[in-house]
């Protein structure tokens, strides 16, 4: 397994390299020369000139040990990712949003998966009957609402309406509070698709020979659905499960928006819609990171599971 | 298989475990922190809404609206304009007086008013703000011109005080900013003593005052911060200003103070006719500011603004799109429920301008003036406005917008924004006879591919369709869309722009030759007599005589046609009962002093807003 896990971070080492080849050629190459827009739109030429030369425009973009690109690697690997086009370094930009972003999307992750998993083992149970059908057509119903429409609706009737949560991101306000009716509207929204998904692994699980023999031997429900079923279902759970998780540092782009809460979603889309590519490198870096990262855990986590999967 | 009782059985320890669940939850919830207050009840606190984040608080670099509206609470300019007074009056603000300007219009003495300190900050000896002089000034203004500063204001000051752009010139010899010798000599830019300014211009400059010296821009920075801060000063602001940063969470919120060590002004005592009557000089000659705190919250999204706005914790909005039915009647009042919860409602004239603009460097639309008359007499100027503005905005019938002293009163009688589709065909037919063949489609330019940039664009389409020519819309972001004006290869755009000054001028200086693009003539617009009037009139003072040079160029422009004037922008703003001496300004930002707060009105308003829902 050892010899494996080696194996996997040296294969991080392309992944990686393209991701950086590929952004620097989207937003450098492709995206074209964003001097003029940090210039304003009545500067002179001058302006611009010292503008590609304070951000390093005016190197050679690949033949050289002091071109654009080769500094580019030489920042990202040391994760000096430099300043935004505000002039605050990157880094801080980054170390400020993570926060609300992972208060955001982490009790959304995990109410999303417990609730729809230990839904999905009790639909799976009672497959056939009315609560089955109507758990179906409910999740089919929630997965065909517009995500923005979960949003609109909560913030006029659970904040402004009926005022059980703040409408909006408030300083004074805890950050538990902040984040409460954000991390319902989630989860709600969330759940459509992941009980969905989850009924149909039990589902498979539950028509196996040991179910039956374990409810024949006596065992209780409880016993019999958490830790057979569920053990054995784990695979596909921990496949969709750790592969989300990378996600959760990008925060969630509508809700961070809407509700005013200063993640790295919302600093996102303000670097697309502002051409900020220095922010975007960065997180798109990092992302591909955590991606990689996420992926090796993942194998790791079935021979956890499942004594049958061995690494080569 | 029957597993019931199994199932039974496992809800009912499942439910207890939810309960207990839900239990911890709420108290999660609500426990931590809880509803922590807004400050002291009894501080008087303005909570007003950015629709985006700002850039920084750096009054050098400050271009973008938003940042200007925060930094003017905290950084104070030479001049100002007068709050209440209209026309809009320029009075003086960190300087003694008005300037002496000398007989050639050439030398500008400046007094500066004594007493005014900069606010207290650790880059100062002590931490204690030190007087402000004359000389903070001068190192302000050539911070501008240090081009390893990369101001986006160096424009306003290119070629306008006698050896600034050589200062400039100098600077680019040095490594970065910090090592750039600030005390050099700049001939047009000194301080005579402590407390005189003396600013020598390259030719007579009469927009020095309103243009630059009113503008953020040219706010006093001490240099102390600048040394102390670096590059973090954008997050650093030390003025002498009303108001101080207290907390500026970037993204998201901002927070300002009172400034201890504000030097004190008074309310003013006079405005305009009719401001007694409205409530505007209850205060006069008070002290200001009035309000404890001033906080901004950054609100992208219209809802969220929108229901702050109804539970009276924002004081005042613009009038949200989507729930325009519900503030709003047909007559252009507020509806009932709107009157019913003490929500007044204000309009002002807005100093803007909108067109869809024709390149004249275009091989087609340049020497095809049928053609552009054509598109100009195509398009439906009210029906757009009632379609896209709630028929609150106003036609353009010229370029200058009716505010401007300069604003022609008869220009709607020439008729240059009437819509003919019958003579835009008859135009149409001309123009391809000119062009000696089929014309070809046209590309219209628009920046944004929101639903409002693409129903616009449509709305052109269908307009210019409907007399026979073909046009194609092309939606882009908003650098993709300033790279092709400024490279003249945009054939149409869609564009517009608000004055920064009272004064024409900055209408005018679109039309100029020597400002084509990427300077601000987007339309690469030449005309000898129009130049020639402009250069004239350039180095006029406020006069009758200039308002009709402006005047005589204005319809040199709308002969020739190089944009389709569409609009002139109309504010629309709400706000609480309780939001006093809330009169809309067009010019000035630094306002959130005169602002005050009923507080009795808005404990007794929020608890109706909190029936009323």
């Amino acid at each position: 397994m050892t010899a494996y896990i080696i194996r996997r971070l040296l294969y991080t080492i392309p992944i990686v390299f393209g991701v950086l080849v590929l952004t620097f050629t989207l937003f450098t190459v492709v995206g074209g020369d964003i001097s003029l827009e940090i210039a304003g739109k009545d500067a002179n030429r001058q302006t611009i000139d010292e503008i590609r030369k304070e951000y390093g425009l005016d190197k050679p973009l690949f033949l050289s040990w002091d071109s654009q690109f080769v500094n580019h690697l030489k920042n990202a690997l040391t994760f000096d990712f430099g300043r935004a086009r505000d002039r605050e370094p990157i880094i801080d930009k980054i170390k400020r949003g993570i926060g609300p972003s992972l208060a955001l999307t982490v009790p959304i992750f995990l109410g999303v998966v417990i609730i729809s998993v230990s839904l999905s083992l009790v639909v799976a149970f009672v497959r056939g009957t009315v609560w089955d059908i109507l758990a179906v057509v409910i999740c089919v119903a929630g997965m065909s609402v517009p995500y923005l429409s979960f949003i609109l609706f909560g913030q006029y009737f659970l904040g402004y309406k009926w005022g059980f949560f703040p409408v909006f991101f408030s300083p004074y306000l805890s950050l538990a509070r902040n984040v409460a009716l954000p991390v319902l509207i989630g989860i709600a929204a969330g759940l459509g698709g992941n009980l969905r998904f989850y009924r149909t692994v039990m589902l498979d699980e539950m028509q196996n020979d040991y179910v039956r023999t374990a409810f024949a031997k006596g065992l209780t429900m409880r016993r019999v659905l958490f830790k057979h079923v569920l053990k054995n279902a784990m695979i596909p759970v921990i496949t969709r499960v750790v592969l989300a998780i990378p996600f959760l540092f990008l925060g969630s782009l509508l809700l961070e928006r809407f509700f005013g809460i200063p993640g790295l979603g919302y600093l996102m889309v303000e670097a697309i819609s502002s051409r900020d590519y220095f922010v975007i490198g960065a997180m798109t870096y990092i992302s591909a990171i955590l991606v990689v990262a996420f992926n090796l855990i993942t194998d790791i986590c079935y021979v956890l599971v499942d004594p049958r999967v061995c690494l080569e | 298989m029957n597993y019931g009782k199994k199932f039974s059985s496992f809800v009912g320890l499942r439910r207890m475990d939810l309960v207990m669940a839900a239990i911890a939850a709420a108290i999660a919830f609500s426990g931590c922190g809880g509803s922590a207050p807004d400050g002291d009840s009894n501080e008087m606190v303005l909570y007003h809404v950015l629709h985006t984040r700002i850039k920084g608080l750096d009054p050098g670099d400050m271009r973008d609206v938003y940042s200007i509206m925060v930094g003017s609470q905290i950084f104070e300019t030479l001049y100002d304009y007068h709050f209440l007074k209209r026309p809009y009056e320029l009075i003086p603000l960190l300087a003694k007086d008005m300037p002496e300007v000398s007989p050639d219009q050439l030398v500008y003495t400046i007094k500066i008013k004594r007493g005014v300190y900069f606010q207290d900050d650790v880059c100062f000896t002590d931490g204690k703000g030190r007087e402000l002089k004359a000389q903070d000034f001068v190192f302000s203004i050539k911070r501008i011109a240090n081009i390893k500063y990369l101001s986006s204001n160096w424009s306003l000051f290119d070629d306008r005080i006698v050896g600034l752009d050589e200062f400039r010139e100098y600077t680019k010899s040095c490594k970065s900013e910090a090592q750039v010798d600030c005390s050099r000599t700049v001939e047009g830019l000194t301080a005579s003593d402590d407390w005189t300014l003396v600013i020598k211009l390259t030719k007579p400059w009469p927009q020095l005052i309103s243009a630059a010296l009113a503008d953020i821009s040219t706010a006093p920075v001490a240099k102390e911060a600048v040394d102390y801060y670096g590059k973090d000063i954008i997050s650093h602001p030390v003025g002498t200003g009303p108001y101080k940063l207290n907390v500026w969470r970037r993204d998201s919120y901002i927070e300002l103070g009172r400034n201890p060590t504000f030097r004190g002004e008074l309310y003013p005592s006079a405005g305009e006719e009719g401001d007694a009557e409205a409530g505007y000089l209850d205060d006069a000659g008070k002290p200001i500011p009035f309000a404890d705190r001033v906080v901004w919250t950054v609100i992208e999204e219209y809802q969220p603004t929108w229901l702050l706005f109804l539970q009276g914790k924002v004081d005042a909005t613009v009038v949200p799109k989507d729930s325009y039915g519900e503030v709003m009647t047909e007559g252009g009042e507020l509806t009932a429920k709107m009157k019913q919860l003490n929500i007044q409602l204000k309009t002002f004239p807005d100093p803007s301008t909108y067109w869809l603009g024709f390149n004249m460097a275009d091989g087609v639309l340049g020497n095809n003036k049928p053609l552009r008359l054509a598109i100009s007499r195509a398009i439906d100027r009210q029906k757009f406005i009632e379609l896209f503005f709630n028929g609150r905005h106003l036609v353009a019938d010229g370029l200058i917008p009716p505010m401007m002293s300069s604003y022609d009163p008869q220009i709607k009688q020439k008729g240059y924004a009437r819509y003919d589709p019958q003579e835009a065909r008859n135009l149409l037919e001309d123009a391809q006879v000119l062009y000696g063949a089929k014309l070809p489609t046209l590309k219209i330019a628009v920046p944004g591919a929101d639903t409002w940039s693409r129903q616009f664009g449509q709305f052109l389409e269908r307009s210019l369709r409907a007399i026979g020519l073909e046009v194609e819309v092309q939606y882009m972001d908003l650098p993709t869309y300033q790279e092709k004006i400024n490279t003249k290869s945009a054939q149409m755009f869609a564009s517009g722009t608000t004055a920064g000054t009272p004064d024409g001028q900055d209408f005018l200086s679109m039309f100029y030759t020597k400002n084509a693009s990427p300077g601000p003539n987007k339309f690469n617009y030449s005309n000898p007599d129009f130049d020639r009037l402009y250069e004239q009139a350039e180095v006029m003072g406020d006069c009758p005589q200039r308002d009709e040079l402006y005047r005589r160029m204005e319809i040199i422009v709308l002969e020739d046609c190089p944009a389709a004037f569409l609009n002139h922008r109309v504010g629309c703003v709400l706000h609480h009962d309780w939001y006093k001496n809330y009169k809309p300004h067009a010019f000035a930002y630094g306002l959130s002093k005169y602002r005050r707060i009923d507080m009795a009105k808005r404990a007794a308003d929020k608890e109706l807003l909190k029936k009323i829902k």
